[in-house]
């Protein structure tokens, strides 16, 4: 059956070459499409690890000011947790949640080595963000003392560093030069976080460290403030008035992480989104194009369907004869396509996990079937009910 | 002899609305997806409000500083110190303006909060660029000398902040981070597309927290530098660049020795270009590559499909076409003849493209998703488009219709 559908469709491989660029063209705007949509649904679908609702941000820039930036810093942190509207706040460095901004480091245990999303936060961040720990505990104010600086890793990093063993304990060692201030430069891990993917619901699960801030670190000074339900701008008002009042000439900016994440996900959404709109257009496009070129075919074979019926083939089997022939057509592009598209994980072109490309193209074939079998439907069940007689007469 | 052909080609237009509809549906999609395509491109790099004379700017946004093991990279914009040294001191343009990139602040009224983005100029600025004054009129170098506490505002902050009642705010002041500024200026908004002149409220730099004191190179300006004449673009270019070579290395800066600095006034689109291209190594290539490959794939589909669907459709005719050339027509006006049914049913398209292209254009400028928006189909994109519908027409209009006149008469009849 098939090496006779083979003969027929090589017979006609002037017209057939058409088809097969333009199915092989669909396939290949279908993976990219669909790569695109799996990869971001596939990290859409790993919860963000914290809760945003409520926490605000406060960035603070000392502007001209020089002196004793650290310690104007630590007194409003204390100013700052000490209105009853706020539940609780944290010093962090300038990749807070949903920023663009981003900070890593090759971190290192023993012969293990992985690039972390560093962050440098404070004893309260956990609590602020309610970033639930998995094993042991978040820095403490008493982890000061220590002479290595107390940090928190997350789930990821732990299984890039330490596989099955308890990293509890272990001390880290860390290529960091852009921390000055932090004269400590091994790290020892007392707790371990989920996940923590601060860039939002689309951004990959990656590995990450949390980092104690040094008492008096004048350099990061964004401050994560969580607030009680129902506050509004007049507190943030009165905020920001009296942290101007407290350190005059600073800049302070105030945002809100709700608003963030938003602007966030349509950096993400709105290519999707247009993406999805023209190659639904196009696909439409195809399909009725499809669509006309099989009716025409097909209309233009009638004698031979008329002999065929005549001989004894069935309805059915006429029927499978057209889609059959489509089907091959459509498998000769997708493989074609494939030749194409096994490109990507081989070669790593966007750092994404060989997986998704391959459900990209798995996904890419149903559909490209999908198409062709609803397109050559309707017109193998018209050929299919061509009567001998009257095809035949017309021959 | 055309009006016949034009007959024709209506005729056959009507006799198979299915397949007519199948051809529209492909010239209008792609038309439409190219002019939308390119009026956005237009809007991001063309010369528009208030940039309106962005076509004889050059742009000063970036200094790059490596060491020689290029393991230690700085980019980013610079100091206003520096700029004012090397880009103010030019002796070739009319005029250079030294802006700051941007920055945000927020600002209180009844219990509302209202983001600004914050922007630091010198009084330069209002002359390399045509903000239309609503009200009002721009700061001045006296303002900036005494440091007067001064803001142009937007038409959008005026309308949020002083609740429009219609009556003047200029004179009225605008606390800003408890600071209190009086607005002296009121212009029609800039779409945030055009990072270097958007906001919503421009400060005289020596205003506070503008850090223009900041030594070093790096900081938070860039310079617009406008020439005389777009002639005049390579020779400032050239003499930015004589400027900057002068600039002994290695140097140390903010704690970063490097050896390798660099940075170039360039026109609009070449900035833009760079900021995407930094780094040339063969990965971005491939990306580019994949991309480019990606949007030719979705413009070329619908070409593709429209031969296809024109090559079978073609078939469908060939008893009429062996009648004609039995009846003794030439190839050649065959050809013809499916040439001109061609470009008719594209432009037929290209009106379509045209209707729904302004369609969605009106749609992205009121859907508010880019204030400001000014997205038009002006005349360079209109003219690109017609130029495009030609191209499609006589792509899928010339491979069948030469096919088609070269079937001998008897198979033509025959089928």
């Amino acid at each position: 059956m098939l090496r006779h559908l083979l003969k027929l469709i090589w017979n006609k491989k002037g017209s057939h070459s058409l088809l097969i660029i333009e199915i092989w063209a669909s396939f290949m705007v279908l993976f990219g499409v669909l790569s695109l949509i799996v990869y971001n649904l596939n990290n859409y679908l790993e919860p963000i690890g914290f809760e945003y609702k409520n926490v605000w941000v406060v960035d603070l820039n000392n502007n001209q000011d020089t002196t004793a930036i650290g310690e104007k810093t630590n007194q409003i942190m204390q100013r700052i947790r000490s209105y009853p509207q706020v539940e609780a706040a944290s010093r962090m460095s300038g990749n807070t949640p949903f920023s663009a901004n981003t900070m890593n480091n090759a971190t290192s245990y023993q012969k293990a080595s992985a690039m972390a999303d560093d962050y440098y936060t404070d004893e309260e961040f956990s609590k602020t963000l309610d970033l639930p720990l998995t094993a042991g505990r978040w820095y403490r104010p008493e982890d000061r003392v220590s002479k290595s600086t107390p940090v928190v890793i997350n789930k990821k990093l732990q299984e890039q560093l330490f596989g099955d063993e308890n990293p509890l304990g272990k001390v880290l060692g860390n290529n960091d030069s852009e921390s000055e201030d932090n004269q400590k430069t091994s790290f020892r891990v007392v707790g371990v976080v989920g996940k923590f993917k601060a860039k939002g619901e689309f951004m990959l699960d990656k590995p990450a460290i949390f980092k104690l801030l040094n008492k008096n670190d004048s350099w990061n000074k964004q401050v994560l403030i969580k607030t009680k339900p129902g506050t509004d701008a007049t507190f943030e008002e009165r905020l920001v008035k009296d942290i101007a009042a407290m350190a005059p000439g600073w800049g302070i900016e105030v945002s809100y992480l709700t608003e963030s994440r938003a602007n966030r996900q349509n950096l993400t959404l709105v290519p999707v989104i247009i993406f999805l709109i023209i190659s639904a257009f196009l696909l439409t496009n195809v399909a009725l194009g499809l669509f006309g070129i099989l009716n025409l075919n097909i209309a233009r074979r009638k004698s031979e369907i008329g002999l065929r019926r005549a001989m004894g083939a069935t309805e059915g089997s006429v029927t499978a004869q057209f889609l059959g022939e489509m089907w091959v057509l459509a498998a000769f592009s997708v493989i074609l396509g494939l030749l194409f598209a096994i490109q990507f994980p081989i070669m790593n072109v966007f750092d994404i996990a060989g997986g998704v490309y391959f459900t990209a193209i798995a996904a890419a074939i149903v559909v490209i079937f999908v198409i062709v079998t609803l397109c050559a439907w309707y017109p193998s069940r018209q050929a299919a009910m061509v009567q001998p007689a009257i095809a035949l007469h017309e021959e | 002899m055309l009006l016949n052909y034009l007959k024709l080609t209506w005729k056959v237009l009507l006799r198979h609305p299915f397949y007519t509809f199948i051809t529209l549906f492909g010239i209008t999609l792609t038309l439409t997806v190219l002019m939308v395509l390119t009026s956005f491109l237009d809007h991001l790099f063309g010369t528009h409000y208030p940039e309106n004379k962005r076509n004889r700017s050059l742009y000063i946004t970036r200094l790059v500083q490596q060491d020689t093991t290029q393991q230690g990279r700085n980019m980013g914009p610079m100091s206003f110190e520096f700029l004012k040294k090397y880009a103010k001191s030019l002796k070739t343009p009319e005029r250079v303006s030294i802006t700051s990139l941007f920055g945000f602040a927020n600002t209180y009224v009844n219990g509302k909060r209202i983001k600004l983005n914050t922007k630091y100029t010198d009084a330069d600025f209002w002359g390399v660029t045509d903000f239309e004054f609503m009200d009002g009129k721009p700061y001045t170098e006296r303002n900036i000398n005494s440091g007067d506490h001064v803001v142009v505002i937007t038409d959008d902050l005026r309308r949020q902040y002083f609740e429009d009642d219609g009556a003047s705010v200029i004179g009225k002041y605008i606390d800003i981070e408890s600071i209190n500024y009086r607005v002296i200026g009121v212009v029609k908004g800039s779409p945030v597309t055009r990072p270097y002149t958007y906001g919503d409220v421009y400060f005289p730099y020596t205003a506070p927290k503008s850090n223009y004191q900041n030594k070093g190179m790096r900081g938070g300006f860039l310079a617009i530098v406008l020439a005389r004449d777009e002639k005049d673009l390579p020779a400032i270019q050239a003499e930015f660049a004589s400027g900057i070579n002068k600039i002994p290395l290695p140097q140390t800066d903010g704690g970063f020795t490097f050896h390798v600095m660099k940075i170039a006034a360039n026109q609009y689109l070449d900035d833009f270009a760079g900021t995407f291209l930094e780094g040339e190594d063969s990965r971005k290539v491939i990306v580019y590559s994949v991309i480019v490959f990606l949007m030719l794939m979705i413009m070329g589909l619908p070409a593709i499909n429209l031969v296809n669907v024109n090559v079978s459709r073609i078939m469908e005719r060939a008893s009429e076409i062996g009648v004609r050339k039995a009846f003794g027509a030439p190839a050649k006006a065959l050809l013809w003849q499916f040439i001109i049914e061609n470009i008719f049913i594209t432009f037929i398209g290209g009106l379509f493209a045209l209707l729904l292209a302004s369609l969605t254009i009106a749609l992205i400028n009121q859907s508010g998703w880019i204030p400001y928006a000014d997205l038009t189909i002006n005349f360079p994109v209109f003219a690109a488009s017609i130029a495009v519908c030609l191209v499609f027409g006589l792509l899928s209009g010339v491979l069948p219709a030469m096919r088609m006149s070269k079937l001998k008469i008897v198979d033509a009849l025959k089928a």
